[in-house]
């Protein structure tokens, strides 16, 4: 007897008993559902982080750090861990030091990280964001490469920016084009004026900057008895709009990019407080002329470890989020296991399904196990046609599951979308099927399946077959 | 040139604590092309006999040969080869699969036998007319009187080219009628092929006519029509 007689016989038996096979097989199917489902879950959620990532550059990119920068210790928020930080040599980070970090191998780019809050007026409307100080150089990488509207600037000096749509709209302007149709907006968008990308770009804006106030400061005993508000005082600078950029992954983080982003040289000229970046409050006063922070990009991803051990040999401090994903991708493997845990089990009970299934079939038909072996059939060839029958109801149990997993993910993804995400945000996908995973559970299902089959298998081959043959 | 040789062959059964005797020291020969019974009582340890033969049981001591092979020194696996290429049995109840037509039913056999897919279904018809059911092969069991059903079985047996047809009690669920067409075809096969042909029955009358010899079988010993 051929394998592909024994398909046949195994169809024909699960033909003969449809309701059984039918009943059997939607339990590996609810098993697979459930696993593939919950597993597309942990991907879908891996991978979204992973794109945030890259599309915010942040396996090429790493920050070099007067101090060690230690994100456990900061969100623990104990001050006794974070004044640990503090603790240990300084490296004093200067323009000499950028300087060093270009001439490294590998790097592609590296200028100082500098970003402050600010106020952004355009007409009468006003909003706080951060400004980041960006070169020109930078350009030629994504999404600066490519505003949504407009341009990048192209001078270091220039009084240009590029400004986010959303700062934008918080300051009650709907930018649209024909490509992006104020219409296709999501969220609501009343009390916004819908204006032409056109007519924003090369408009001037003023960025308010506060600078500390020495006159406000004289008389301070007198002052800091009636205190007549904080002893600071605003300047104002005015740039010119060149390019807009639109957030395209809900993931990425307008803070992490900065609301507005003015040339480096520019930048640096706006008068403001003394700190430039949110590590500067983090590690103390840095001394003057010196940044707390260096940006550095990298050329290639798979350059980014050996290039951060050449500048870690150089003294220097190094941040890169790339490791901060090590940890969230073993967290994520966590998830994974309780995921997958709780579609095993439903898995296993489906097993059980089949196992019982097969037992009662044996049950029922140990006459005809009798009169097969008396008509010469092996013990191999009967316990081969069993075993092909739990597979024949795992493959087709595992096929359905997948299209049941699917649709279920599909379903809850549109209610998501639809119910759940917040107005204004861009649908994502919360779910994810690699072509492991649907070959992994067509395998898993199978194997699950066989493995309920073993026992029946061996135990109808095992059959006397002159008991058997006066079994009724 | 003896086909069957049974030495001394004792068959015990364990029933809970009781050691139940079905066989003890059989001995007798079964010629090539010859048509032996063995006639016996219900209980005489008859069918014991003839499923150690067949192989589907093991005796407890003695040896039984099959064509020179010792069918108690073989593997299970060998004792399926045995049942599929070198004897076909035919039983009292017919023992076809009832969901199955009887062309399917010689087809399966056909299967076991290794016989090419697109060669089966014609085997099984000739087969089938040989033992004159051509008009009845997609009937399934429950749909042919108890003549027909013996003939596919019959028809079963004879699928991958035995050289020896077992039978069990073969007219035992038949009127005389019948019985007499169904041992006609067991002659003629056994004349006109040389298929060597082992019966038992409790119907001594069928026995003396049909057969050769006949070995008489009493509380599991052989009592008369063994070899001197």
């Amino acid at each position: 007897m051929t394998l592909s007689d024994m398909v046949a016989l195994a169809f024909d038996n699960l033909r003969r008993t449809k309701l059984r096979t039918s009943l059997t097989t939607l339990g590996v199917v609810i098993g697979i559902g459930a696993l593939t489902s919950m597993v597309s879950f942990g991907t879908g959620m891996q991978r979204n982080i992973t794109d945030a990532f890259k599309q915010n550059d942040l396996f090429t990119s790493m920050f070099v750090t007067s101090r060690p920068i230690d994100l456990e210790k900061i969100a623990s928020g104990e001050p006794g861990e974070m004044a640990e930080m503090f603790k240990g040599p300084v490296s004093s980070l200067t323009d000499s030091t950028v300087l060093a970090l270009r001439a490294v191998d590998g790097v592609e780019i590296a200028f100082p990280e500098i970003s402050f809050p600010v106020k952004v007026r355009i007409d009468s409307n006003v909003t706080t964001t951060t400004l980041r100080a960006l070169p020109a150089a930078m350009g030629q990488f994504k999404p600066y490469d490519h505003p949504t509207f407009g341009s990048f600037f192209t001078d270091d000096s220039a009084q240009s920016v590029v400004i986010s749509w959303d700062v934008l709209k918080d300051l009650k302007l709907l930018v649209s084009d024909r490509k992006h149709p104020a219409s296709a907006e999501p969220g609501d968008t009343s009390g916004l004026r819908a204006v032409e990308a056109d007519s924003v770009l090369g408009h001037p804006i003023q960025v308010v900057s506060v600078v500390l106030d020495p006159s406000r400061m004289a008389g301070s005993m007198l002052g800091l008895l009636r205190p007549a508000g904080p002893p600071v005082r605003e300047v104002s600078t005015t740039f010119n709009v060149v390019g807009i950029l639109k957030r395209t992954s809900p993931f990425s983080e307008d803070e992490m990019r900065g609301g507005i982003l003015a040339p480096l040289r520019s930048a640096e000229a706006i008068p403001r407080l003394g700190f430039s970046s949110v590590f500067d409050l983090l590690g103390g006063r840095v001394e003057r002329g010196a940044y707390s922070t260096i940006y550095v990009r990298v050329k290639r991803i798979g350059d980014a470890q050996i290039v951060r051990e050449r500048i870690e040999k150089m003294g220097l401090h190094v941040f890169s989020f790339a490791d901060q994903l090590k940890e969230i991708r073993r967290g994520f493997l966590v998830v994974d296991a309780i995921l997958g845990a709780i579609g095993t089990i439903a898995l296993v009970v489906a097993a059980l399904g089949i196992a019982n299934t097969m037992v009662m079939s044996i049950l029922e038909r140990t006459r005809e196990i009798g009169i097969m072996k008396a008509i010469g059939g092996s013990e191999g060839e009967i316990k081969m046609i069993f075993f092909v029958e739990a597979a024949v109801i795992g493959v087709l149990g595992a096929l359905l599951g997948l299209l049941l997993g699917w649709g279920v993910t599909r379903a809850a993804n549109l209610v998501v979308n639809m119910k759940l995400l917040p107005e204004g945000e861009q649908a994502i996908n919360l779910f994810y099927f690699p072509i492991w995973l649907i070959l992994g559970a067509i395998g898993f299902a199978i194997l699950v399946s066989l493995a309920a089959g073993l026992y029946p298998a061996f135990r109808a081959a095992r059959i006397d077959p002159v008991e058997a043959l006066r079994h009724d | 040139m003896q086909l069957v040789e049974i030495r001394d062959v004792s068959k015990f059964y364990e029933r809970g604590k009781l050691k139940v005797k079905a066989l003890e020291g059989v001995s007798f020969d079964v010629a090539q092309g010859d048509f032996v019974s063995i006639v016996g009582r219900s209980g005489s340890g008859k069918s014991t006999l003839l499923n150690l033969v067949g192989g589907l049981d093991r005796a407890t001591s003695g040896c039984i040969a099959f064509a020179g092979k010792d069918l108690t020194e073989m593997s299970r696996s060998e004792l399926a080869l045995h049942r599929r290429f070198s004897v076909g049995m035919v039983f009292q109840s017919f023992n076809l699969i009832p969901h199955r037509t009887a062309l399917e039913n010689v087809i399966l056999a056909l299967t076991f036998g290794r016989v090419p897919r697109r060669e089966r279904k014609a085997k099984a018809e000739s087969l089938l007319s040989l033992v004159g059911l051509e008009h009845r092969m997609d009937h399934k069991p429950a749909e042919l009187s108890g003549g027909e059903a013996q003939r596919v079985a019959i028809a079963r047996a004879l699928a991958n080219g035995p050289v020896a047809l077992l039978l069990d009690e073969p007219t035992g669920n038949l009127d005389s009628t019948t019985s007499q067409e169904i041992m006609g075809i067991i002659e003629r096969l056994n004349s006109e092929s040389g298929i060597t042909v082992l019966m038992v029955t409790h119907e001594q009358d069928i026995a003396r006519t049909f057969s050769d010899r006949i070995v008489h079988l009493k509380d599991g010993r052989v009592t008369e029509g063994a070899p001197a």
